[in-house]
């Protein structure tokens, strides 16, 4: 049996699985919500200066009110609009959970194939270094980097999670290309004459991308979380809003427990939001799990 | 093989110990059993634990209850250089000469009465008052003159520079003192007189030690100091780190029962508790809870309308001696041009600042000195934007950026005098400008400044000045500006600048342009600086007075630095159990508070 | 390989790191920006008092110079002394040492006591109501946004309810008015009790959900169908075979969190006023306090490389296949 074939048949069943499980409907509609918010934030400038989440200021409002018709979740300390930051959060969390995510998955990746595929002194070289940023607190780490080297930008801090969180993905996939480097396949291909390479990224790869996608979605948890924390303590990037930089002004500004409906949207968002990845998450490793618990097994 | 199952066997028992399992089903379920009684039991404990605990009173009628924001990491007093140690050594260490309260003029604390200045021998001769230190025995000239050889021989930080005015200094008797001066000096009796007062008897012996050693001032500030011995009204008492500081009445204290600046002076209160909140909004919560009575650090605007509704809390507001301003560096393109700073100061609007982001509880600011030093203030100084509205301040900072050379490809107002989106802005020399940057604190150390670096950026893009407001944290944001010059812009602020207006000589006199100087702007004015040093040495207030408004004049003509705003104080305190605070400039954290305060008792200690 | 060998290559392993990671910090925090007399915004202090405190802490001596004496230092067991505290660093991170453990100790080992029962439960009933309140509540405890959770935690537990006292570990009130020892205990149980519910909240929900899907794989497992064969009860299926291996990948994290728990509440730290060492790395990191920011960073370190050494020799140990 070839491997390489049906993976669109492949990725149509687990669809269906997937979409049978109640934990992965659920997280799936929330993410498009929050995929919709997202969208909306590109709207923005269209509605009116007074809606810039960043710079519009309501001219009307002096001080932090409540929800209105004008303002439907009311209004931050200088007059801005809270809805149209929250819109806006959503669309920097989607870009700080993604994009991160997406670059540990890539660097955990390529460093799992490598150590698994070749073995011996690069494997041990490898994965003592993953060991090692495995052991860095990532939170404090990030902490002490923003308070040594000055504010960092948004795509500094989604460049720096990214940084931290590879090894868990690297050992995963590292075990799992183990497995697959024992096959017939991969012998057949090798003894066909294929470089190293091609047998990493067209026989290899294709095995443990659904592994690496379905980490993904738990690395997007994280590095949102992360950022929120980062910006909640004020050493986010005040260029930017985000959800944990709203909370940030809350709660510096004075409003932290004078103003709710400031308060709880940007804290709701961020749970439900990295909850959804999760259960999204969760769904798929129940699709994936029987099987790759099969291959998974040491051989 | 061998050792290997044992030790299988050994971990199994402890698995089996830790946890409750087993494979019999009987010993199982009993064991379930014990498990649940264990839990309730313990639940049982806690939640009578819990009542017994919040219905006790644990209140002493007189005690004192302060929150503060951080701890106070030292009791050293050579050592200490954080607001919060200083809000404990101020109860111990006192000076010859403090503030009124209500006047802000020095007034004799430890000394008997106002110095004499001698003009022939251009010395100072100070009466001390009989004062005692915390352990009874007496404060003496030789207790100052120590102090002063201390400041003198370690160089002691932040007083060196200032004692180094007195040439020698004699002891006349026990109670008297003699300052000869080097030279004239306007700022002895608030920079040299007001200092702390250490004893000799505690600190001969460690001074000495510590002259000997490589790096004696070093070995001075890491001296333990359990007990502080000091002249003020409060003595430490307990001292647990981390958690709080207790201080007692210090019953040798010498203002008790006297009255000086017309108050009779306690202190009313047995002692005083300093509890630690590690975030603001808990410390507030903290006040109308009643577990303290008062939170010594400025509260946020937000916090307002919530605690004007509280019964038992009094709000109280009052100046601060504060600049905060933005900067320029003079020394390089395009900011070393004066027309372009001028026009903006026109563009900034002051009173948006004022009003959105201080919510009003602020001045905008138009000197360095600010208002509510009312002696020193200039009013009458350039003033670039008043009274116009964000159109007109567009137009006019157009106008002036013309005339002087500057074009746009598309500018800002066109034909009719409606604004646009303007292209960048070129240099007279017909350069296009490049990126500027604007340096401010990050959002943690002070989010009203980042954001009005944010909001500063806007208005200069509104003429096409591409400006970009950065934060970055403030040890690399002072040494970018103070160490290396290596900047355009900054938007920076003093909390707490002393009455004593000498720092506009020190902020901007041309030889203090230098790394770690204070003339971060780099500006030079030979008739400034020959302002500067004759403020300094003129002896005579009024005659001061003029050569600091001029000094003022011409700083806001050449505008270094665009005076931005002046904060007010906030400060809440709880009137359930003691009232008396004392508001002077920066708010009721104060010596004459605690001084001051007393409890409320039922008969009624009513106010007049 | 025999097993000596292997534990001393381990620990040579780790050693050789440590030393990396002390390097490291030691040029990290000497090339940022600033010194420890940047942030000093006082209009009083002249530049030659900067030089001159930059001086006498040693900061003005060459980088390696500066390197030498502070591994010389450490080797001796000399930490220096803090720029702040004026104090032994050493001394300042051992006062604030036994809070951090205590309060975090104890979360950590009730949240996975809570955990591993509560996803035993889960998994067994798999698919049935219990199931879903607990995976969806666990889940929820998971995502929480812990600084958000904590501060509403201290408004409605603390101040509307009034339960617990604002934050802090003891009542200074107390404390002065010589209380016996037994009131002074309670005292601090009392004012641990909001912070430990937080922390447990926050941690109880990953251990759940770890338990149960390594409940739901062991599940699978041959020998509980030989079990079940067998004609055993269901209860001594779950407690006595699946529940004890399954909670072994549970007891790892439980060692690995442990030894995180020492720096990774600071936030929680901060917002309780809980005097431990997180609140302490960020103070000294925040002000360019080098040597205490240093000494707390290699304190949390070696616990974690050591707690690292200690679970790779536990699986070695438990794992047969696992060869030296």
């Amino acid at each position: 049996m070839s491997y390489n074939s049906g993976f669109t048949q492949r990725f149509s069943t687990s669809w269906k699985i997937f979409i049978k499980n109640p934990l992965g409907k659920a997280g799936l509609a929330l993410l498009m919500l929050f995929a919709f918010m997202a969208l909306a934030s590109f709207a923005l400038p269209f509605i009116g200066d007074m809606y810039d989440p960043m710079t519009g200021v309501d001219p009307l409002v002096l001080h932090s009110v409540g929800p209105s018709a004008v303002h439907w979740l009311g209004t931050d300390f200088i007059g801005r609009d809270i809805f149209c930051q929250l819109l806006e959060g959503s669309k920097i969390a989607f870009i700080v959970g993604l994009a991160s995510a997406f670059i540990s998955i890539v660097i955990g990746t390529v460093v799992g194939m490598v150590s698994g595929y070749a073995g011996g002194i690069v494997d041990m070289l490898l994965m003592r270094l993953a060991d090692m940023v495995m052991v860095l607190p990532s939170l404090v780490i990030l902490l002490i980097i923003a308070a040594l080297f000055g504010q960092l930008n948004i795509w500094m801090i989604v460049f720096l999670i990214a940084i931290l969180r590879w090894p868990a993905v690297a050992r995963v996939i590292r075990s799992q290309t183990l497995s697959l480097k024992q096959r017939p396949f991969i012998e057949a291909s090798r003894v066909a004459g294929a470089s190293n390479v091609r047998i990493i990224f067209k026989h290899i790869m294709p095995n443990v991308l659904p592994l690496a996608f379905l980490y993904m979605t738990f690395r997007v948890t994280s590095a949102i979380l992360v950022e929120a924390s980062l910006s909640f303590l004020g050493f986010g990037d005040p260029g930017q809003i985000s959800w944990g930089m709203m909370l940030q002004w809350v709660w510096s500004s004075g409003h932290m427990f004078q103003a709710p409906y400031w308060l709880l949207p940007p804290g709701i968002c961020i749970s439900l939001l990295t909850l959804s990845f999760y259960m999204v998450g969760r769904a798929m490793d129940e699709v994936l799990d029987p099987r790759l618990r099969k291959e998974g097994k040491p051989s | 093989m061998m050792t290997k199952s044992r030790l299988a066997f050994f971990i199994n028992k402890i698995k089996s110990m830790a946890w409750p399992v087993s494979v019999d089903a009987e010993v199982c379920n009993y064991q379930r059993r014990v498990w649940i009684n264990v839990l309730v039991f313990s639940m049982v404990c806690l939640l009578m634990m819990v009542f017994f605990l919040s219905c006790q009173q644990k209140k002493s009628a007189n005690v004192l209850t302060i929150g503060l924001p951080e701890e106070p990491r030292t009791l050293n007093v050579w050592l200490a250089s954080d607001a919060n140690s200083w809000k404990i050594l101020s109860q111990i260490y006192q000076g010859m000469y403090v503030r009124d309260p209500d006047t802000l003029e020095l007034i004799p604390w430890l000394a008997e009465n106002m110095p004499v200045l001698e003009t022939q021998t251009m010395s100072y001769l100070v009466k001390l008052k009989k004062a005692k230190w915390s352990d009874g025995t007496d404060f003496t000239a030789h207790d100052v003159a120590f102090t002063a050889g201390v400041f003198l021989d370690f160089k002691v930080p932040r007083y060196y520079s200032k004692w180094k005015a007195i040439d020698k200094i004699e002891v006349v008797d026990d109670h008297t003192v003699r300052f000869f001066l080097k030279e004239p000096s306007a700022i002895v009796l608030s920079r040299v007189f007001t200092a702390p007062m250490v004893s000799r008897a505690q600190w001969q012996a460690v001074a000495e030690a510590a002259l000997k050693t490589q790096k004696p001032l070093r070995t001075l500030q890491n001296h333990t100091v359990e007990k502080p011995l000091g002249t003020g009204p409060f003595m430490i008492s307990t001292y647990r780190k981390g958690t709080f500081v207790y201080m007692k009445k210090n019953p040798w204290f010498f203002g008790t029962g006297t009255t000086i600046a017309h108050r009779r002076l306690g202190p009313w209160v047995d002692g005083v508790i300093y509890k630690m909140y590690g975030t603001s909004d808990v410390a507030i919560l903290a006040l109308q809870k009643g577990e303290i009575d008062m939170y010594w650090w400025g509260i946020e605007p937000g916090y307002v309308k919530d605690l004007k509704k509280a019964p038992d809390i009094e709000l109280f507001h009052n100046p601060k001696s504060a600049l905060y301003f933005m900067g320029f560096n003079l020394r390089k393109a395009p900011f070393d041009d004066r027309v372009l700073r001028r026009a903006i100061a026109t563009l900034i609007d002051k009173e948006f600042i004022v009003t959105r982001l201080l919510q009003n509880y602020g001045v905008p600011m138009h000197s360095i000195v600010p208002p509510g030093n009312r002696f020193w203030h200039n009013p009458d100084v350039s003033r670039y934007s008043k009274g116009m509205n964000h159109k007109q301040r567009i137009q006019r900072a157009c106008d002036m950026l013309q005339q002087s050379g500057y074009s746009w490809q598309v500018s800002p107002v066109d034909q009719v005098g409606n604004l646009r989106e303007p292209s960048t802005i070129c240099l007279p020399n017909g350069e296009a400008m490049k990126k500027i940057t604007i340096l401010t604190p990050p959002a943690d150390y002070d989010p009203k400044r980042a954001f009005a670096g944010m909001m500063i950026q806007e208005w200069l893009r509104e003429i096409g000045i591409p400006a970009f407001a950065k934060p970055m944290s403030f040890s690399a944001l002072l040494d970018k500006v103070k160490g290396k010059h290596d900047f355009d812009a900054f938007v920076l602020g003093y909390g707490k600048l002393n009455l004593d207006p000498d720092y506009v000589r020190t902020f901007f006199y041309s030889k203090n342009d230098k790394p770690r100087g204070w003339n971060m702007s780099g500006y030079n004015n030979p008739v400034f600086d020959a302002l500067a040093n004759a403020q300094r040495l003129e002896m005579d207030k009024n005659k001061r007075r003029v050569l600091l408004l001029e000094m003022q004049q011409i700083l806001l003509q050449d505008l270094p630095y665009i005076p931005l705003y002046n904060p007010d104080i906030l400060e809440a305190s709880s009137r359930k159990r003691f009232d008396g605070w004392v508001e002077t400039l920066e708010g009721i954290g104060n010596l004459w508070s605690l001084c001051m305060v007393k409890p409320v008792t039922a008969s009624g200690a009513e106010k007049p | 390989m025999n097993r000596s060998l292997f534990l001393f290559k381990k620990t040579l392993e780790l050693f050789i790191l440590f030393f990396l990671i002390l390097t490291v910090l030691f040029f990290l925090f000497r090339l940022a920006p600033g010194d420890p007399v940047t942030r000093m915004v006082d209009p009083m202090l002249t530049p030659e008092d900067a030089a001159h405190l930059i001086e006498q802490m040693g900061l003005d001596k060459p980088l390696t110079t500066q390197y030498m004496i502070y591994v010389k230092n450490f080797f001796t067991g000399n930490l220096g002394f803090s720029f702040h505290y004026g104090e032994p660093v050493a001394r300042v991170i051992l006062s604030r040492l036994p809070c951090t453990l205590l309060l975090f100790t104890t979360s950590t080992l009730l949240a996975a006591l809570a955990g591993i029962f509560l996803g035993k439960l889960s998994a067994w009933h798999k698919g049935s109501r219990l199931d879903g309140v607990l995976s969806i509540s666990a889940l929820v405890c998971h995502t929480l946004f812990v600084p958000w959770f904590a501060l509403m935690m201290l408004w409605v537990l603390g101040f509307q309810v009034g339960w617990f006292p604002l934050g802090g570990i003891i009542s200074p009130e107390l404390w002065i008015a010589d209380s016996s020892f037994m009131i002074k205990t309670l005292d601090v149980l009392h004012h641990m009790l909001l912070p430990l519910l937080t922390l447990f909240i926050i941690h109880v929900g990953s251990y759940l959900l770890l338990m149960r899907s390594s409940m739901l794989s062991v599940l699978k497992e041959d020998y509980i169908l030989t079990a079940r064969a067998k004609g055993l009860t269901d209860r001594v299926i779950r407690n006595g075979h699946a529940a004890k291996n399954a909670s072994l990948p549970v007891v790892t994290s439980v060692g690995l969190s442990l030894a995180f728990s020492i720096n990774g509440g600071a936030l929680t730290e901060q917002i309780f006023t809980w005097p431990g060492i997180g609140r302490e790395l960020i103070f000294a990191v925040s002000n360019n306090d080098y040597p205490l920011a240093q000494g707390c960073f290699l304190l949390i370190a070696a616990v974690v490389l050591s707690a690292n050494l200690i679970v790779d020799l536990l699986y070695a140990w438990l794992d047969p296949r696992i060869h030296y």
